[in-house]
């Protein structure tokens, strides 16, 4: 058996050991699969994504700058969106950054209700409502397409700071305001169609992946957690969206 | 051979459309393109060694290198390493050693070890190695002998089938290299790509015929 092919078979996400959360220790990550599926819309396949992510470090020998444990994959039978909460705040608690790999958007959700306090860097093509109504402020990166107007209203008169695809890849990311401490929620969807097509979401004049990888690697903030949401590697036969989504994290955990 | 079956042996491809030639028709300033079919020594990366075989598919009548020629494949010895480095480099010498400029095709980076080696053996002395990303070398004169190394690994992720990572050269950043290139380019090799033989791998084949042709115009032109 090849060594990749070992590796494959014994190792998580990116060379780490599968282990239980009680291994993990302070000022390591824990990634968490929690493969949800999308429910609406026609494109589909988030559930695939947690493991695909797994099998693509694994063959291409990526391995994580920090430590930490594999946790697995949630069990998504019953309340699995409390238990990902719970999850979420204790290790948050014990000083463990949480990785986790969705799944749909409802994954993020969770994620940011576990940490209700904190501020969030979205990447993602379209401001949510809910996200912008959280009492910190949220940084938007990679807007594209029109946004809703209440949303972008609340985001103007909270003075949130904010990017379009095409400033971020002309350039223009030099006086994003990062907080200190923030969540990291990357959707998939802000990257362009064109340049990777294992998204939920159509983005036509999205972001490029190496515009991302490197505006989030330029952030020095430190990530209290950070969530990847609506890849659907089966719709990227050339593996490019799942390769953004690993060198993004990737960036991350190095500056953050 | 029946009239049928010369016709079909007449459709297999050439590199560049190349006329198809051997040892003997070599002749000094000549550009000798050869496949190089193994891709387990040195850096190993299955299916690197189809390269050649894409790149003579996908190549069509159209530029035809003025003084290339398609000298078909170097015999390997995959599964004797010694006496496939030695076997590998006689024959890269014996090319150069009639004047003529050579070009690897495929395969790992264990051609571009025997191709330095062959070279040593023909100039009498060590051949520096350029590599298409490590910039040109500004301090080399016009006719000091160089290899070309052309490693299609470094390509950006955009342009390959089953990406590995997603910085690195377009095609045509590779190609300025390439043209850029001081020296004497006594022979080249490119490798590292293993391209999808499947629809999938059209668009890296094309870019990696691309950067060929530029490969072997920059050899036609000898010293700079």
């Amino acid at each position: 058996m090849s060594n990749p092919q070992r590796r494959l078979i014994t190792t998580g996400y990116a060379g780490l050991p599968f282990g239980a959360l009680s291994q993990c220790e302070a000022g390591c990550v824990g990634v968490l699969g929690v493969p949800s599926e999308v429910n609406t819309g026609p494109r589909s396949g988030t559930s695939l994504a947690p493991d695909a992510l797994r099998k693509m470090t694994g063959q291409l020998g990526i391995d994580l700058p920090a430590n930490g444990r594999d946790l697995g994959n949630l069990d998504l039978s019953g309340d699995w969106s409390g238990a990902l909460m719970q999850l979420v705040t204790q290790m948050v608690d014990q000083d463990i950054v949480p990785v986790v790999l969705g799944g749909a958007t409802d994954v993020a959700l969770a994620v940011l209700g576990a940490l209700p306090d904190l501020p969030v860097v979205a990447a993602m093509p379209l401001a949510r409502r809910d996200v912008a109504a959280r009492p910190a402020n949220t940084i938007w990166v990679g807007l594209n397409r029109g946004q809703s107007a209440d949303v972008w209203d609340q985001i103007s008169q909270r003075k949130m700071d904010w990017r379009t695809a095409r400033q971020l890849d002309e350039g223009n990311s030099d006086t994003l305001d990062v907080p200190e401490r923030a969540v990291l929620w990357i959707d998939i969807s802000v990257i362009d169609l064109g340049h990777a097509a294992g998204s939920v979401g159509l983005n036509p004049g999205g972001m490029k992946p190496e515009t991302l990888v490197s505006i989030i690697g330029a952030m020095s903030c430190r990530w209290q957690a950070i969530v990847i949401t609506g890849l659907a590697p089966a719709r990227d036969t050339r593996g490019m969206s799942e390769l953004a989504a690993i060198e993004t994290l990737n960036a991350a955990l190095n500056n953050g | 051979m029946g009239d049928a079956a010369q016709a079909q042996f007449d459709m297999i491809p050439s590199f560049l459309g190349a006329p198809v030639g051997d040892l003997e028709d070599l002749v000094p300033g000549q550009v000798a393109i050869a496949g190089y079919f193994c891709d387990n020594l040195d850096r190993p990366m299955a299916e690197q060694r189809y390269l050649a075989r894409q790149l003579r598919y996908a190549s069509r009548p159209g530029k035809v290198p003025v003084n290339g020629i398609d000298l078909g494949d170097v015999n390997v010895f995959p599964l004797e390493q010694d006496k496939h480095f030695s076997a590998v480099a006689a024959q890269c010498a014996a090319v150069l050693e009639t004047g003529a400029r050579m070009v690897l095709v495929g395969g790992d980076s264990s051609g571009l070890k025997a191709l330095g080696s062959a070279a040593r053996q023909v100039t009498g002395a060590d051949v520096p190695v350029i590599g298409v990303t490590g910039g040109v070398a500004g301090n080399l004169s016009d006719n000091q002998p160089v290899i070309l190394s052309v490693d299609l690994h470094e390509l950006a992720g955009i342009w390959m089938s089953r990406p590995r990572r997603l910085a690195g050269l377009s095609p045509s950043q590779m190609i300025a290299q390439i043209d850029a290139t001081p020296g004497d380019v006594i022979a080249a090799a490119i490798f590292g790509l293993a391209p999808a033989l499947d629809n999938r791998g059209g668009t890296e084949t094309r870019a990696a015929l691309a950067i060929l042709q530029a490969l072997a115009d920059r050899l036609e032109k000898g010293e700079r």
